[in-house]
Protein backbone atom coordinates (compact mmCIF):
# COMPACT_ATOMS: atom_id res chain seq x y z
CA UNK A 1 0.00 0.00 0.00
CA UNK A 2 2.76 2.22 1.11
CA UNK A 3 4.68 1.33 -1.87
CA UNK A 4 1.60 2.70 -4.16
CA UNK A 5 1.31 6.00 -2.06
CA UNK A 6 4.76 6.25 -3.17
CA UNK A 7 4.39 5.55 -6.45
CA UNK A 8 1.38 8.06 -6.62
CA UNK A 9 3.42 10.73 -6.29
CA UNK A 10 5.26 10.41 -9.18
CA UNK A 11 1.81 11.56 -11.30
CA UNK A 12 1.84 15.00 -9.40
CA UNK A 13 3.89 17.51 -11.03
CA UNK A 14 4.76 19.76 -8.07
CA UNK A 15 6.00 16.70 -6.58
CA UNK A 16 7.79 16.01 -9.16
CA UNK A 17 10.02 19.42 -9.45
CA UNK A 18 10.52 19.44 -5.81
CA UNK A 19 12.01 16.25 -5.66
CA UNK A 20 13.69 17.21 -9.32
CA UNK A 21 15.08 20.28 -7.40
CA UNK A 22 16.52 18.86 -4.69
CA UNK A 23 18.06 15.77 -6.27
CA UNK A 24 19.66 16.27 -9.00
CA UNK A 25 22.51 18.67 -7.31
CA UNK A 26 23.56 15.26 -5.00
CA UNK A 27 23.33 12.81 -8.05
CA UNK A 28 25.78 15.80 -10.00
CA UNK A 29 28.25 16.06 -7.57
CA UNK A 30 28.45 12.06 -7.03
CA UNK A 31 28.61 11.25 -10.61
CA UNK A 32 31.52 13.49 -10.59
CA UNK A 33 33.20 12.48 -7.69
CA UNK A 34 33.19 8.62 -9.48
CA UNK A 35 34.13 10.26 -12.48
CA UNK A 36 37.22 11.79 -11.59
CA UNK A 37 38.39 8.42 -9.59
CA UNK A 38 37.07 6.05 -12.11
CA UNK A 39 39.46 7.78 -14.97
CA UNK A 40 42.28 7.85 -12.32
CA UNK A 41 41.87 4.09 -11.62
CA UNK A 42 41.11 3.30 -15.33
CA UNK A 43 44.31 5.44 -17.28
CA UNK A 44 46.71 5.60 -14.21
CA UNK A 45 46.04 2.43 -12.22
CA UNK A 46 44.75 0.08 -14.24
CA UNK A 47 47.89 -2.60 -15.92
CA UNK A 48 47.77 -2.44 -20.07
CA UNK A 49 46.06 -5.34 -21.47
CA UNK A 50 47.47 -8.14 -22.70
CA UNK A 51 46.36 -8.19 -25.91
CA UNK A 52 45.31 -4.80 -26.99
CA UNK A 53 47.62 -3.07 -24.75
CA UNK A 54 47.06 0.55 -23.98
CA UNK A 55 44.14 0.61 -26.45
CA UNK A 56 41.74 -1.56 -23.94
CA UNK A 57 41.82 2.00 -22.25
CA UNK A 58 39.10 3.32 -24.40
CA UNK A 59 36.57 0.70 -22.97
CA UNK A 60 36.39 3.15 -19.79
CA UNK A 61 34.72 5.84 -22.12
CA UNK A 62 33.23 3.14 -24.90
CA UNK A 63 31.23 0.67 -22.76
CA UNK A 64 29.64 3.20 -20.58
CA UNK A 65 28.70 5.23 -22.93
CA UNK A 66 26.89 2.73 -25.48
CA UNK A 67 25.28 0.90 -21.74
CA UNK A 68 24.04 4.25 -21.09
CA UNK A 69 22.23 4.95 -24.40
CA UNK A 70 20.38 1.41 -23.98
CA UNK A 71 19.44 2.08 -20.71
CA UNK A 72 18.02 5.46 -21.52
CA UNK A 73 16.30 4.23 -24.84
CA UNK A 74 14.89 1.66 -22.12
CA UNK A 75 13.90 4.06 -19.28
CA UNK A 76 12.20 6.62 -22.36
CA UNK A 77 10.13 3.29 -23.36
CA UNK A 78 9.34 2.32 -20.02
CA UNK A 79 8.15 5.90 -19.28
CA UNK A 80 6.05 5.90 -22.74
CA UNK A 81 4.29 2.70 -21.48
CA UNK A 82 3.37 4.30 -18.26
CA UNK A 83 2.22 7.54 -20.08
CA UNK A 84 0.49 5.44 -22.39
CA UNK A 85 -1.40 2.89 -19.59
CA UNK A 86 -1.95 5.16 -16.77
CA UNK A 87 -2.27 8.55 -18.80
CA UNK A 88 0.10 10.04 -16.61
CA UNK A 89 1.57 13.35 -17.85
CA UNK A 90 4.75 13.27 -16.10
CA UNK A 91 5.94 9.93 -17.36
CA UNK A 92 5.58 11.53 -20.79
CA UNK A 93 7.70 14.10 -19.35
CA UNK A 94 9.89 11.84 -18.44
CA UNK A 95 10.41 10.18 -21.80
CA UNK A 96 10.98 13.61 -23.70
CA UNK A 97 13.19 14.66 -21.24
CA UNK A 98 15.23 11.12 -22.36
CA UNK A 99 15.26 11.44 -25.92
CA UNK A 100 17.71 14.19 -26.15
CA UNK A 101 20.36 12.42 -23.93
CA UNK A 102 20.19 9.24 -25.18
CA UNK A 103 20.86 10.26 -28.49
CA UNK A 104 23.58 12.42 -27.51
CA UNK A 105 24.93 9.44 -25.59
CA UNK A 106 24.53 6.73 -28.79
CA UNK A 107 26.65 9.43 -30.57
CA UNK A 108 29.66 8.99 -28.20
CA UNK A 109 29.13 5.45 -28.16
CA UNK A 110 29.31 4.83 -32.42
CA UNK A 111 32.29 7.58 -32.06
CA UNK A 112 34.90 6.18 -29.52
CA UNK A 113 33.26 2.89 -30.87
CA UNK A 114 34.75 3.96 -33.73
CA UNK A 115 38.19 5.42 -32.85
CA UNK A 116 38.51 2.20 -30.98
CA UNK A 117 37.81 0.14 -34.05
CA UNK A 118 40.82 1.65 -36.18
CA UNK A 119 43.79 0.06 -34.44
CA UNK A 120 41.79 -3.07 -33.23
CA UNK A 121 40.20 -3.87 -36.77
CA UNK A 122 42.38 -1.77 -39.53
CA UNK A 123 38.77 0.39 -39.98
CA UNK A 124 36.69 3.43 -38.36
CA UNK A 125 33.12 1.54 -39.58
CA UNK A 126 32.32 -1.56 -40.87
CA UNK A 127 28.58 -3.12 -41.04
CA UNK A 128 29.22 -5.18 -38.47
CA UNK A 129 25.69 -6.32 -36.71
CA UNK A 130 26.27 -4.61 -33.49
CA UNK A 131 27.48 -1.39 -35.21
CA UNK A 132 24.43 -1.26 -36.87
CA UNK A 133 21.73 -2.08 -34.52
CA UNK A 134 23.44 0.65 -32.05
CA UNK A 135 22.96 3.19 -35.41
CA UNK A 136 19.29 2.46 -35.81
CA UNK A 137 18.87 3.31 -31.92
CA UNK A 138 20.28 6.42 -33.20
CA UNK A 139 17.83 6.98 -36.16
CA UNK A 140 15.06 5.44 -33.61
CA UNK A 141 16.27 8.75 -30.81
CA UNK A 142 15.95 11.22 -33.74
CA UNK A 143 12.32 9.45 -34.92
CA UNK A 144 11.22 9.93 -31.55
CA UNK A 145 12.36 14.05 -31.37
CA UNK A 146 10.76 14.51 -34.96
CA UNK A 147 7.78 13.15 -34.24
CA UNK A 148 7.18 15.06 -31.40
CA UNK A 149 8.43 18.43 -32.74
CA UNK A 150 6.04 17.33 -35.61
CA UNK A 151 3.14 17.00 -34.33
CA UNK A 152 1.45 20.37 -32.54
CA UNK A 153 -0.99 19.00 -30.52
CA UNK A 154 0.89 18.15 -27.12
CA UNK A 155 -1.26 15.15 -26.16
CA UNK A 156 -1.01 13.97 -29.36
CA UNK A 157 2.57 14.29 -30.22
CA UNK A 158 2.58 12.38 -26.62
CA UNK A 159 1.06 9.68 -28.05
CA UNK A 160 2.36 9.13 -31.42
CA UNK A 161 5.81 9.27 -29.86
CA UNK A 162 4.97 6.83 -27.00
CA UNK A 163 3.87 4.34 -29.43
CA UNK A 164 7.18 4.88 -31.65
CA UNK A 165 9.21 4.31 -27.97
CA UNK A 166 7.35 1.09 -27.00
CA UNK A 167 7.72 -0.36 -30.70
CA UNK A 168 11.95 0.60 -30.71
CA UNK A 169 12.11 -1.25 -27.64
CA UNK A 170 12.34 -4.08 -29.39
CA UNK A 171 16.17 -3.12 -30.61
CA UNK A 172 17.61 -2.95 -27.14
CA UNK A 173 17.59 -6.29 -27.05
CA UNK A 174 18.76 -6.90 -30.70
CA UNK A 175 21.73 -4.77 -29.85
CA UNK A 176 22.47 -6.73 -26.47
CA UNK A 177 22.75 -9.80 -28.37
CA UNK A 178 23.77 -9.26 -31.53
CA UNK A 179 26.98 -10.30 -30.68
CA UNK A 180 26.07 -13.63 -29.78
CA UNK A 181 23.32 -14.20 -32.54
CA UNK A 182 25.66 -13.14 -35.50
CA UNK A 183 28.99 -13.20 -36.32
CA UNK A 184 30.85 -10.27 -35.53
CA UNK A 185 34.04 -8.42 -34.89
CA UNK A 186 32.85 -6.84 -31.98
CA UNK A 187 33.31 -8.16 -29.21
CA UNK A 188 31.00 -10.47 -26.65
CA UNK A 189 29.80 -9.40 -23.24
CA UNK A 190 32.92 -8.94 -20.95
CA UNK A 191 31.22 -7.54 -17.66
CA UNK A 192 27.47 -7.41 -18.05
CA UNK A 193 27.37 -10.95 -18.05
CA UNK A 194 25.90 -13.78 -15.45
CA UNK A 195 29.01 -15.53 -13.67
CA UNK A 196 32.16 -14.28 -13.45
CA UNK A 197 33.24 -10.97 -15.53
CA UNK A 198 36.26 -11.96 -17.81
CA UNK A 199 38.38 -9.07 -16.60
CA UNK A 200 40.72 -8.50 -13.98
CA UNK A 201 39.57 -6.61 -11.02
CA UNK A 202 42.52 -4.10 -11.61
CA UNK A 203 40.81 -3.46 -15.01
CA UNK A 204 37.45 -4.17 -13.64
CA UNK A 205 36.93 -1.98 -10.47
CA UNK A 206 37.16 1.21 -12.45
CA UNK A 207 34.64 0.39 -15.19
CA UNK A 208 32.31 -0.58 -12.52
CA UNK A 209 32.64 2.55 -10.98
CA UNK A 210 32.55 4.90 -14.30
CA UNK A 211 29.43 2.66 -15.02
CA UNK A 212 27.91 3.74 -11.88
CA UNK A 213 29.43 7.93 -12.39
CA UNK A 214 27.71 7.81 -15.56
CA UNK A 215 24.18 6.12 -14.07
CA UNK A 216 24.43 8.76 -11.85
CA UNK A 217 25.28 11.77 -14.05
CA UNK A 218 21.90 10.73 -16.17
CA UNK A 219 20.06 10.94 -13.18
CA UNK A 220 20.62 14.56 -12.68
CA UNK A 221 20.78 15.37 -16.00
CA UNK A 222 17.31 13.60 -16.38
CA UNK A 223 15.94 15.92 -13.33
CA UNK A 224 17.39 18.32 -14.60
CA UNK A 225 15.78 18.76 -17.89
CA UNK A 226 12.48 17.18 -16.70
CA UNK A 227 11.91 20.35 -14.30
CA UNK A 228 12.14 22.54 -17.65
CA UNK A 229 9.83 19.97 -19.62
CA UNK A 230 7.13 20.39 -16.59
CA UNK A 231 7.61 24.13 -17.05
CA UNK A 232 6.78 24.00 -20.00
CA UNK A 233 4.12 22.01 -20.26
CA UNK A 234 2.09 23.22 -16.99
CA UNK A 235 2.34 26.63 -18.11
CA UNK A 236 -1.22 27.31 -17.16
CA UNK A 237 -1.09 25.64 -13.22
CA UNK A 238 -1.05 27.74 -10.66
CA UNK A 239 2.03 25.49 -8.83
CA UNK A 240 4.18 27.23 -11.69
CA UNK A 241 4.02 30.60 -9.67
CA UNK A 242 4.96 29.23 -6.24
CA UNK A 243 7.85 27.63 -7.19
CA UNK A 244 8.96 30.80 -9.72
CA UNK A 245 8.96 33.17 -6.62
CA UNK B 1 54.43 12.42 -18.81
CA UNK B 2 55.19 11.63 -22.49
CA UNK B 3 54.96 8.06 -22.44
CA UNK B 4 51.55 8.66 -20.56
CA UNK B 5 50.21 10.79 -23.14
CA UNK B 6 51.34 8.37 -25.85
CA UNK B 7 49.72 5.90 -24.21
CA UNK B 8 51.63 2.95 -26.28
CA UNK B 9 51.44 4.44 -29.53
CA UNK B 10 47.62 4.42 -29.22
CA UNK B 11 47.14 7.71 -27.91
CA UNK B 12 45.80 9.29 -31.29
CA UNK B 13 43.06 7.00 -30.94
CA UNK B 14 42.35 6.67 -27.35
CA UNK B 15 42.62 11.15 -26.15
CA UNK B 16 39.95 12.11 -28.99
CA UNK B 17 37.59 9.29 -27.71
CA UNK B 18 37.88 10.56 -23.99
CA UNK B 19 37.41 13.83 -25.56
CA UNK B 20 34.63 12.86 -27.24
CA UNK B 21 33.07 11.33 -24.41
CA UNK B 22 33.21 13.48 -21.75
CA UNK B 23 32.51 16.37 -24.20
CA UNK B 24 29.42 14.90 -24.77
CA UNK B 25 29.11 14.55 -21.09
CA UNK B 26 29.96 17.97 -20.37
CA UNK B 27 27.82 19.29 -23.58
CA UNK B 28 24.61 17.22 -22.40
CA UNK B 29 25.16 18.97 -18.59
CA UNK B 30 25.55 22.59 -20.29
CA UNK B 31 22.24 21.96 -22.47
CA UNK B 32 20.03 21.10 -20.19
CA UNK B 33 21.34 23.47 -17.32
CA UNK B 34 20.13 25.84 -20.20
CA UNK B 35 17.40 24.22 -21.22
CA UNK B 36 16.37 24.69 -17.66
CA UNK B 37 17.27 28.33 -17.39
CA UNK B 38 15.34 29.31 -20.61
CA UNK B 39 12.10 27.14 -19.20
CA UNK B 40 12.39 29.44 -16.53
CA UNK B 41 12.97 33.03 -18.34
CA UNK B 42 9.74 32.13 -20.21
CA UNK B 43 7.57 30.91 -17.35
CA UNK B 44 8.45 34.31 -15.25
CA UNK B 45 7.32 36.26 -18.88
CA UNK B 46 4.35 34.55 -18.80
CA UNK B 47 3.22 35.35 -15.20
CA UNK B 48 4.42 39.10 -15.30
CA UNK B 49 2.34 39.41 -18.65
CA UNK B 50 -0.44 37.52 -16.68
CA UNK B 51 -0.31 39.91 -13.51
Amino acid sequence: MATWTWFHRFGSPPWVYGFARRWAPWFGGAALLCMLIALYGGLVLAPPDYQQKDAFRMVYVHAPAAWLSLMIYTTMAVAAAVGLIWRMKVAHAVAAACAPVGAWFTVAALGTGMLWGKPMWGAYWVWDPRLTAELVLLFLYFGYMGLRAGIEDPAKADKASAMLAVVGVINVPIIKYSVEWWNSLHQTATVMKLGKPKMDFDMLWPLLLMFLAFALYFAAVLLIRLRAELLRRERTASWIREVLT
Amino acid sequence: MSEFLSMGGYGRYLWPAFLLGFGIVALNFWMAVSSLANAKREAKRRLEMQS
